[in-house]
């Protein structure tokens, strides 16, 4: 019976994404009089760039209010809850002192630094340093709408495979080769390193920890059920060029690249969507990779990827803090006992588990079999190597 | 002639039970002392078992106004210090008590809880009596009736323990860690903030970073310290704060670090090394510690929850909300806990064969109170699994006194032995001279 009711909801829900992604152009969320893709950098600093801004503006405005919206509803929801309701302000209500933080690891602040240049060189790249690599395809949700991208983003000959098929033999070639070269060098290390969306999800999580915001918490149930609808996304995706619709009104990617660049675009659904994808990814982080098309087909080729989580099975307590941590809830992470290789196709490489676990060497993470990031327990604890002052007597 | 009677019953056999159980309580704390070897600092973990059992006195709690006693490693401690109160370990070694309490107890229980009920039914230890609430965990059929026999003394609350791990059972947990903050407040008086959580975090956090620290330096050398002496310290950080227990537990970490520098050792033979695992050793039931040490064996590591394994696992916070607190506790009181009370315990046969690498362990003594079901269960996979790796276990059931003590003898020399013919006969270093 339960499982009954999923089927039909899980339908539902597809159809009603097909639907908005079939019928995107119908729902007008920022329409501009001309679409006007050229920029340049002095249009960067100009009173027009504002204009191209304001749908932005708009999508963040939005989900700000969204947030908060959330927010106070969980509130009302916390204190009207017979077993929370005592501590339903200290959930809400606004914190007083921090949380004890490990030191932050050289792994992550590379990671940060690398996702900030690679998004600066994905918007603006053309304009600073030309076109030169243009040609190249990086599997990334990074928009092709903006024509002064620096590498070209595989997403749109993917999302629109009769036009890749016009193109002369080389070009496909090319296509295909750099595109699987990335995937195979990089894996899926390029949803958590490089991808603009990505990091947006992750500046939003930043902002909830920041203020101590209580998340969503997933459930391995939840994640189950969104299975379906993250493998029925993909077949819109690839499907949607044939039946003669365009997958870029529904993408919420377009919503960021080309408006950032200064390129006035109309949005669609993609709007609607992008303030749906800020206020998931606030309370859940990376919200969207766990439905993102582009990473469902990276992930097919996990097991060829030269970046790798490895496990030492024998250190491992099945404490579940990888589990925890982990953005994509994989679960197998924790509950593998034999293999040693742990690399899931929802992987996107983030080191949070590898950050989150307690027991030296249970888990790295390994470029070509060299270990560039393992957990230990001594940075898991240099929170409280020390008793702070104000605790030193107790 | 004749002196006249002034004391009742009732003062004649509470002075009697004191008698008994501080002379026990003072022997085996001699006997411990007596072990060669010990590390220096290890006086404040003797000074607390010594108060605690010999004098009988009051747990030093500092600044913490009231004490909450616990009876298992899943309750977590961070909440009772975000409580503003301290939490005690009750589950108890005590021969005298347990002896009261097999009148009370039906003749299977095991003798943790009978133990438990006779200290209950005296009412004489400073301990126990002076715990504003107990929290008991529901880790088996003994721990829910003494729960329930408890009540009738002093404010209790249960956690229900699930059987399994998945994401719903922690949620559930969760609910209870709740309800529980709910009570402890109403004993306390103190609302349990983010700030104070998060100094909770901190003080229990502290003090795991030191027995990180201790165990990491542990395997790092053989034979740095003997394990009678390891578990007295742990032992002792049932009835002191953990930001006490820390900053003693880092002045003797700093003399195992200068015994590494030195090469010093608490032995210069090879003797054999034995890990104990099973039911839990609380002092002062502490006779097969000590009983494999004084026939020249060496416990090189304990996964017991009173022992090495009681404070290990961190709670790792994932998401810094209040909320997102609540969560790792409840993660880690469940998770990584081997505690047989769960259906698949798989995990702690992994942990054992881990601990066997890392301390280079040559034997395995599987220690069960008689009664002490669960345990019981697991002894047959665990032999098969050690079995396979060609390492020794033996299955050492005892209970809270000292008439089996010469039979435990009888096995752990007879083990001992065993292990000293299967290693390799130490050569003779000194050089020979004159023929």
């Amino acid at each position: 019976m339960r499982s009954k009711k999923r089927i039909i909801i899980t339908t539902l829900v597809c159809i009603g994404i097909g639907a908005l992604a079939y019928f995107a152009w119908l729902f007008p969320f920022y329409v501009f009089d001309t679409n006007n893709f050229s920029t340049s950098i002095e249009k960067l600093f100009s009173v027009g760039y504002l204009k191209t801004l304001v749908p932005l503006f708009i999508i963040i405005g939005l989900s700000a209010v969204g947030i908060v919206l959330i927010v106070l509803l969980r509130r009302m929801l916390a204190k009207s809850d017979k077993n929370y309701r005592r501590f339903a302000d200290v959930r809400t209500g606004r914190t007083r002192g921090k949380a004890p933080k490990q030191k932050t690891a050289a792994f992550m602040i590379i990671r940060w630094v690398v996702m900030i240049v690679s998004a600066i060189i994905l918007i603006w790249g053309g304009l600073i340093f030309g076109m030169g690599i243009s040609s190249l395809s990086i599997p990334v949700l990074s928009c092709p709408w903006n024509t002064e991208e620096m590498t070209n983003s595989s997403c749109y000959y993917l999302s629109h495979l009769n036009e890749l098929f016009e193109l002369p033999i080389g070009s496909i070639l090319l296509f295909f080769i750099s595109t699987l070269g990335f995937i195979f060098v990089l894996g899926r290390v390029i949803c958590g390193f490089i991808c603009p969306v990505g990091l947006i999800q992750d500046i939003m999580d930043r902002l909830r920890r920041r203020t101590n915001t209580e998340g969503i918490k997933m459930n391995e149930k939840m994640y189950n059920a969104i299975t379906p609808v993250k493998w029925f996304i993909l077949l819109v995706f690839i499907g949607l060029c044939f039946a003669g619709g365009n997958f870029c009104n529904f993408c919420p990617a377009v919503a960021v690249s080309p408006i950032l660049a200064g390129m006035s675009t109309s949005l669609y659904v993609s709007g609607f969507l992008m303030v749906l994808v800020l206020m998931g990814s606030f309370f859940k982080r990376r919200a969207f990779c766990t439905v993102c098309p582009l990473g469902t087909i990276m992930g097919f080729f996990h097991k060829i990827s030269l970046f790798r989580i490895k496990k030492d099975c024998h250190s491992c307590t099945e404490c579940g803090a990888c589990y925890e941590a982990c953005p994509m809830g994989i679960k197998m992470i924790y509950t593998e006992r034999e293999k040693t290789d742990v690399t899931h196709a929802n992987c996107i490489m983030c080191g949070e588990c590898v950050r989150c676990c307690p027991e030296d060497n249970a888990l790295s993470l390994t470029f070509a079999g060299k270990k560039i990031y393992t957990s230990s327990r001594k940075k898991i604890m240099s929170g409280t190597d020390k008793l702070p002052e104000h605790l030193s007597d107790l | 002639m004749f002196t006249k009677r002034t004391e009742t019953l009732r003062q004649r056999q509470d002075r009697r039970f004191i008698n008994k159980e501080t002379q026990t309580a003072a022997k085996y704390l001699r006997r411990m002392k007596e072990l060669s070897g010990a590390p220096e600092g290890i006086e404040p973990f003797y000074n607390t078992l010594e108060r605690i059992y010999v004098d009988m006195d009051y747990v030093k709690s500092g600044a913490y106004r009231h004490t909450i006693g616990t009876y298992c490693v899943m309750t977590p401690p961070e909440l009772i210090y975000a409580a503003g109160a301290m939490p005690v370990k009750l589950c108890s070694g005590n021969y005298t008590a347990f002896s009261i309490g097999d009148d009370i107890a039906p003749r299977d229980a095991c003798p943790l809880v009978k133990a438990v009920a006779g200290f209950k039914q005296t009412g004489l230890m400073p301990v126990y009596e002076d715990c504003s609430m107990m929290i008991v965990p529901i880790t088996c059929d003994c721990k829910k009736k003494i729960a329930g026999m408890l009540s009738d003394r002093c404010e209790v609350m249960t956690l229900h323990i699930p059987a399994t791990r998945n994401d719903d059972d922690i949620e559930e947990f969760t609910r209870q860690l709740y309800e529980l903050m709910e009570r402890l407040e109403n004993i306390t008086g103190n609302r349990i903030t983010y700030e104070s959580l998060s100094d909770a975090f901190r003080i229990v956090g502290y003090a795991q970073y030191e027995l990180s620290e201790f165990i990491r330096l542990k395997k790092q050398m053989p034979y740095l310290i003997r394990g009678s002496h390891a578990m007295a310290i742990l032992n002792a950080a049932s009835y002191m704060t953990a930001g006490e227990w820390g900053r003693a537990l880092h002045s003797v970490n700093e003399t195992l670090k200068k015994r590494i520098a030195e090469k010093k050792t608490v032995t210069s033979k090879k003797l054999p090394r034995i890990l104990l695992t099973g039911s839990p050793i609380v002092f002062p039931n502490i006779k097969i510690p000590l009983l494999i040490e004084e026939n020249g064996g060496i416990v090189a590591g304990d996964e017991t929850c009173m022992g090495e394994r009681g404070m290990w696992d961190p709670a790792v916070i994932t998401d810094n909300s209040f909320d997102g607190m609540i969560n790792a506790l409840a993660n880690r009181a469940l998770r990584p806990c081997p505690c047989p009370t769960f259906a698949d315990n798989s995990q702690r046969i992994y942990r054992i064969k881990q601990l066997i690498k890392e301390n280079q362990i040559q034997g395995v003594i599987y220690h069960v109170l008689r009664g002490c079901l669960v345990y019981d269960f697991e002894y047959k996979r665990i032999e098969d699994e050690l079995g396979k790796l060609g390492i020794p276990v033996i299955r050492l059931e005892s209970d809270y006194n000292e008439e089996d003590i010469e039979q435990l003898r009888i096995r752990i020399e007879a083990f001992i032995e065993l292990i000293k013919l299967r290693q390799e006969p130490e050569k003779n270093k000194a050089v020979r001279k004159n023929f």
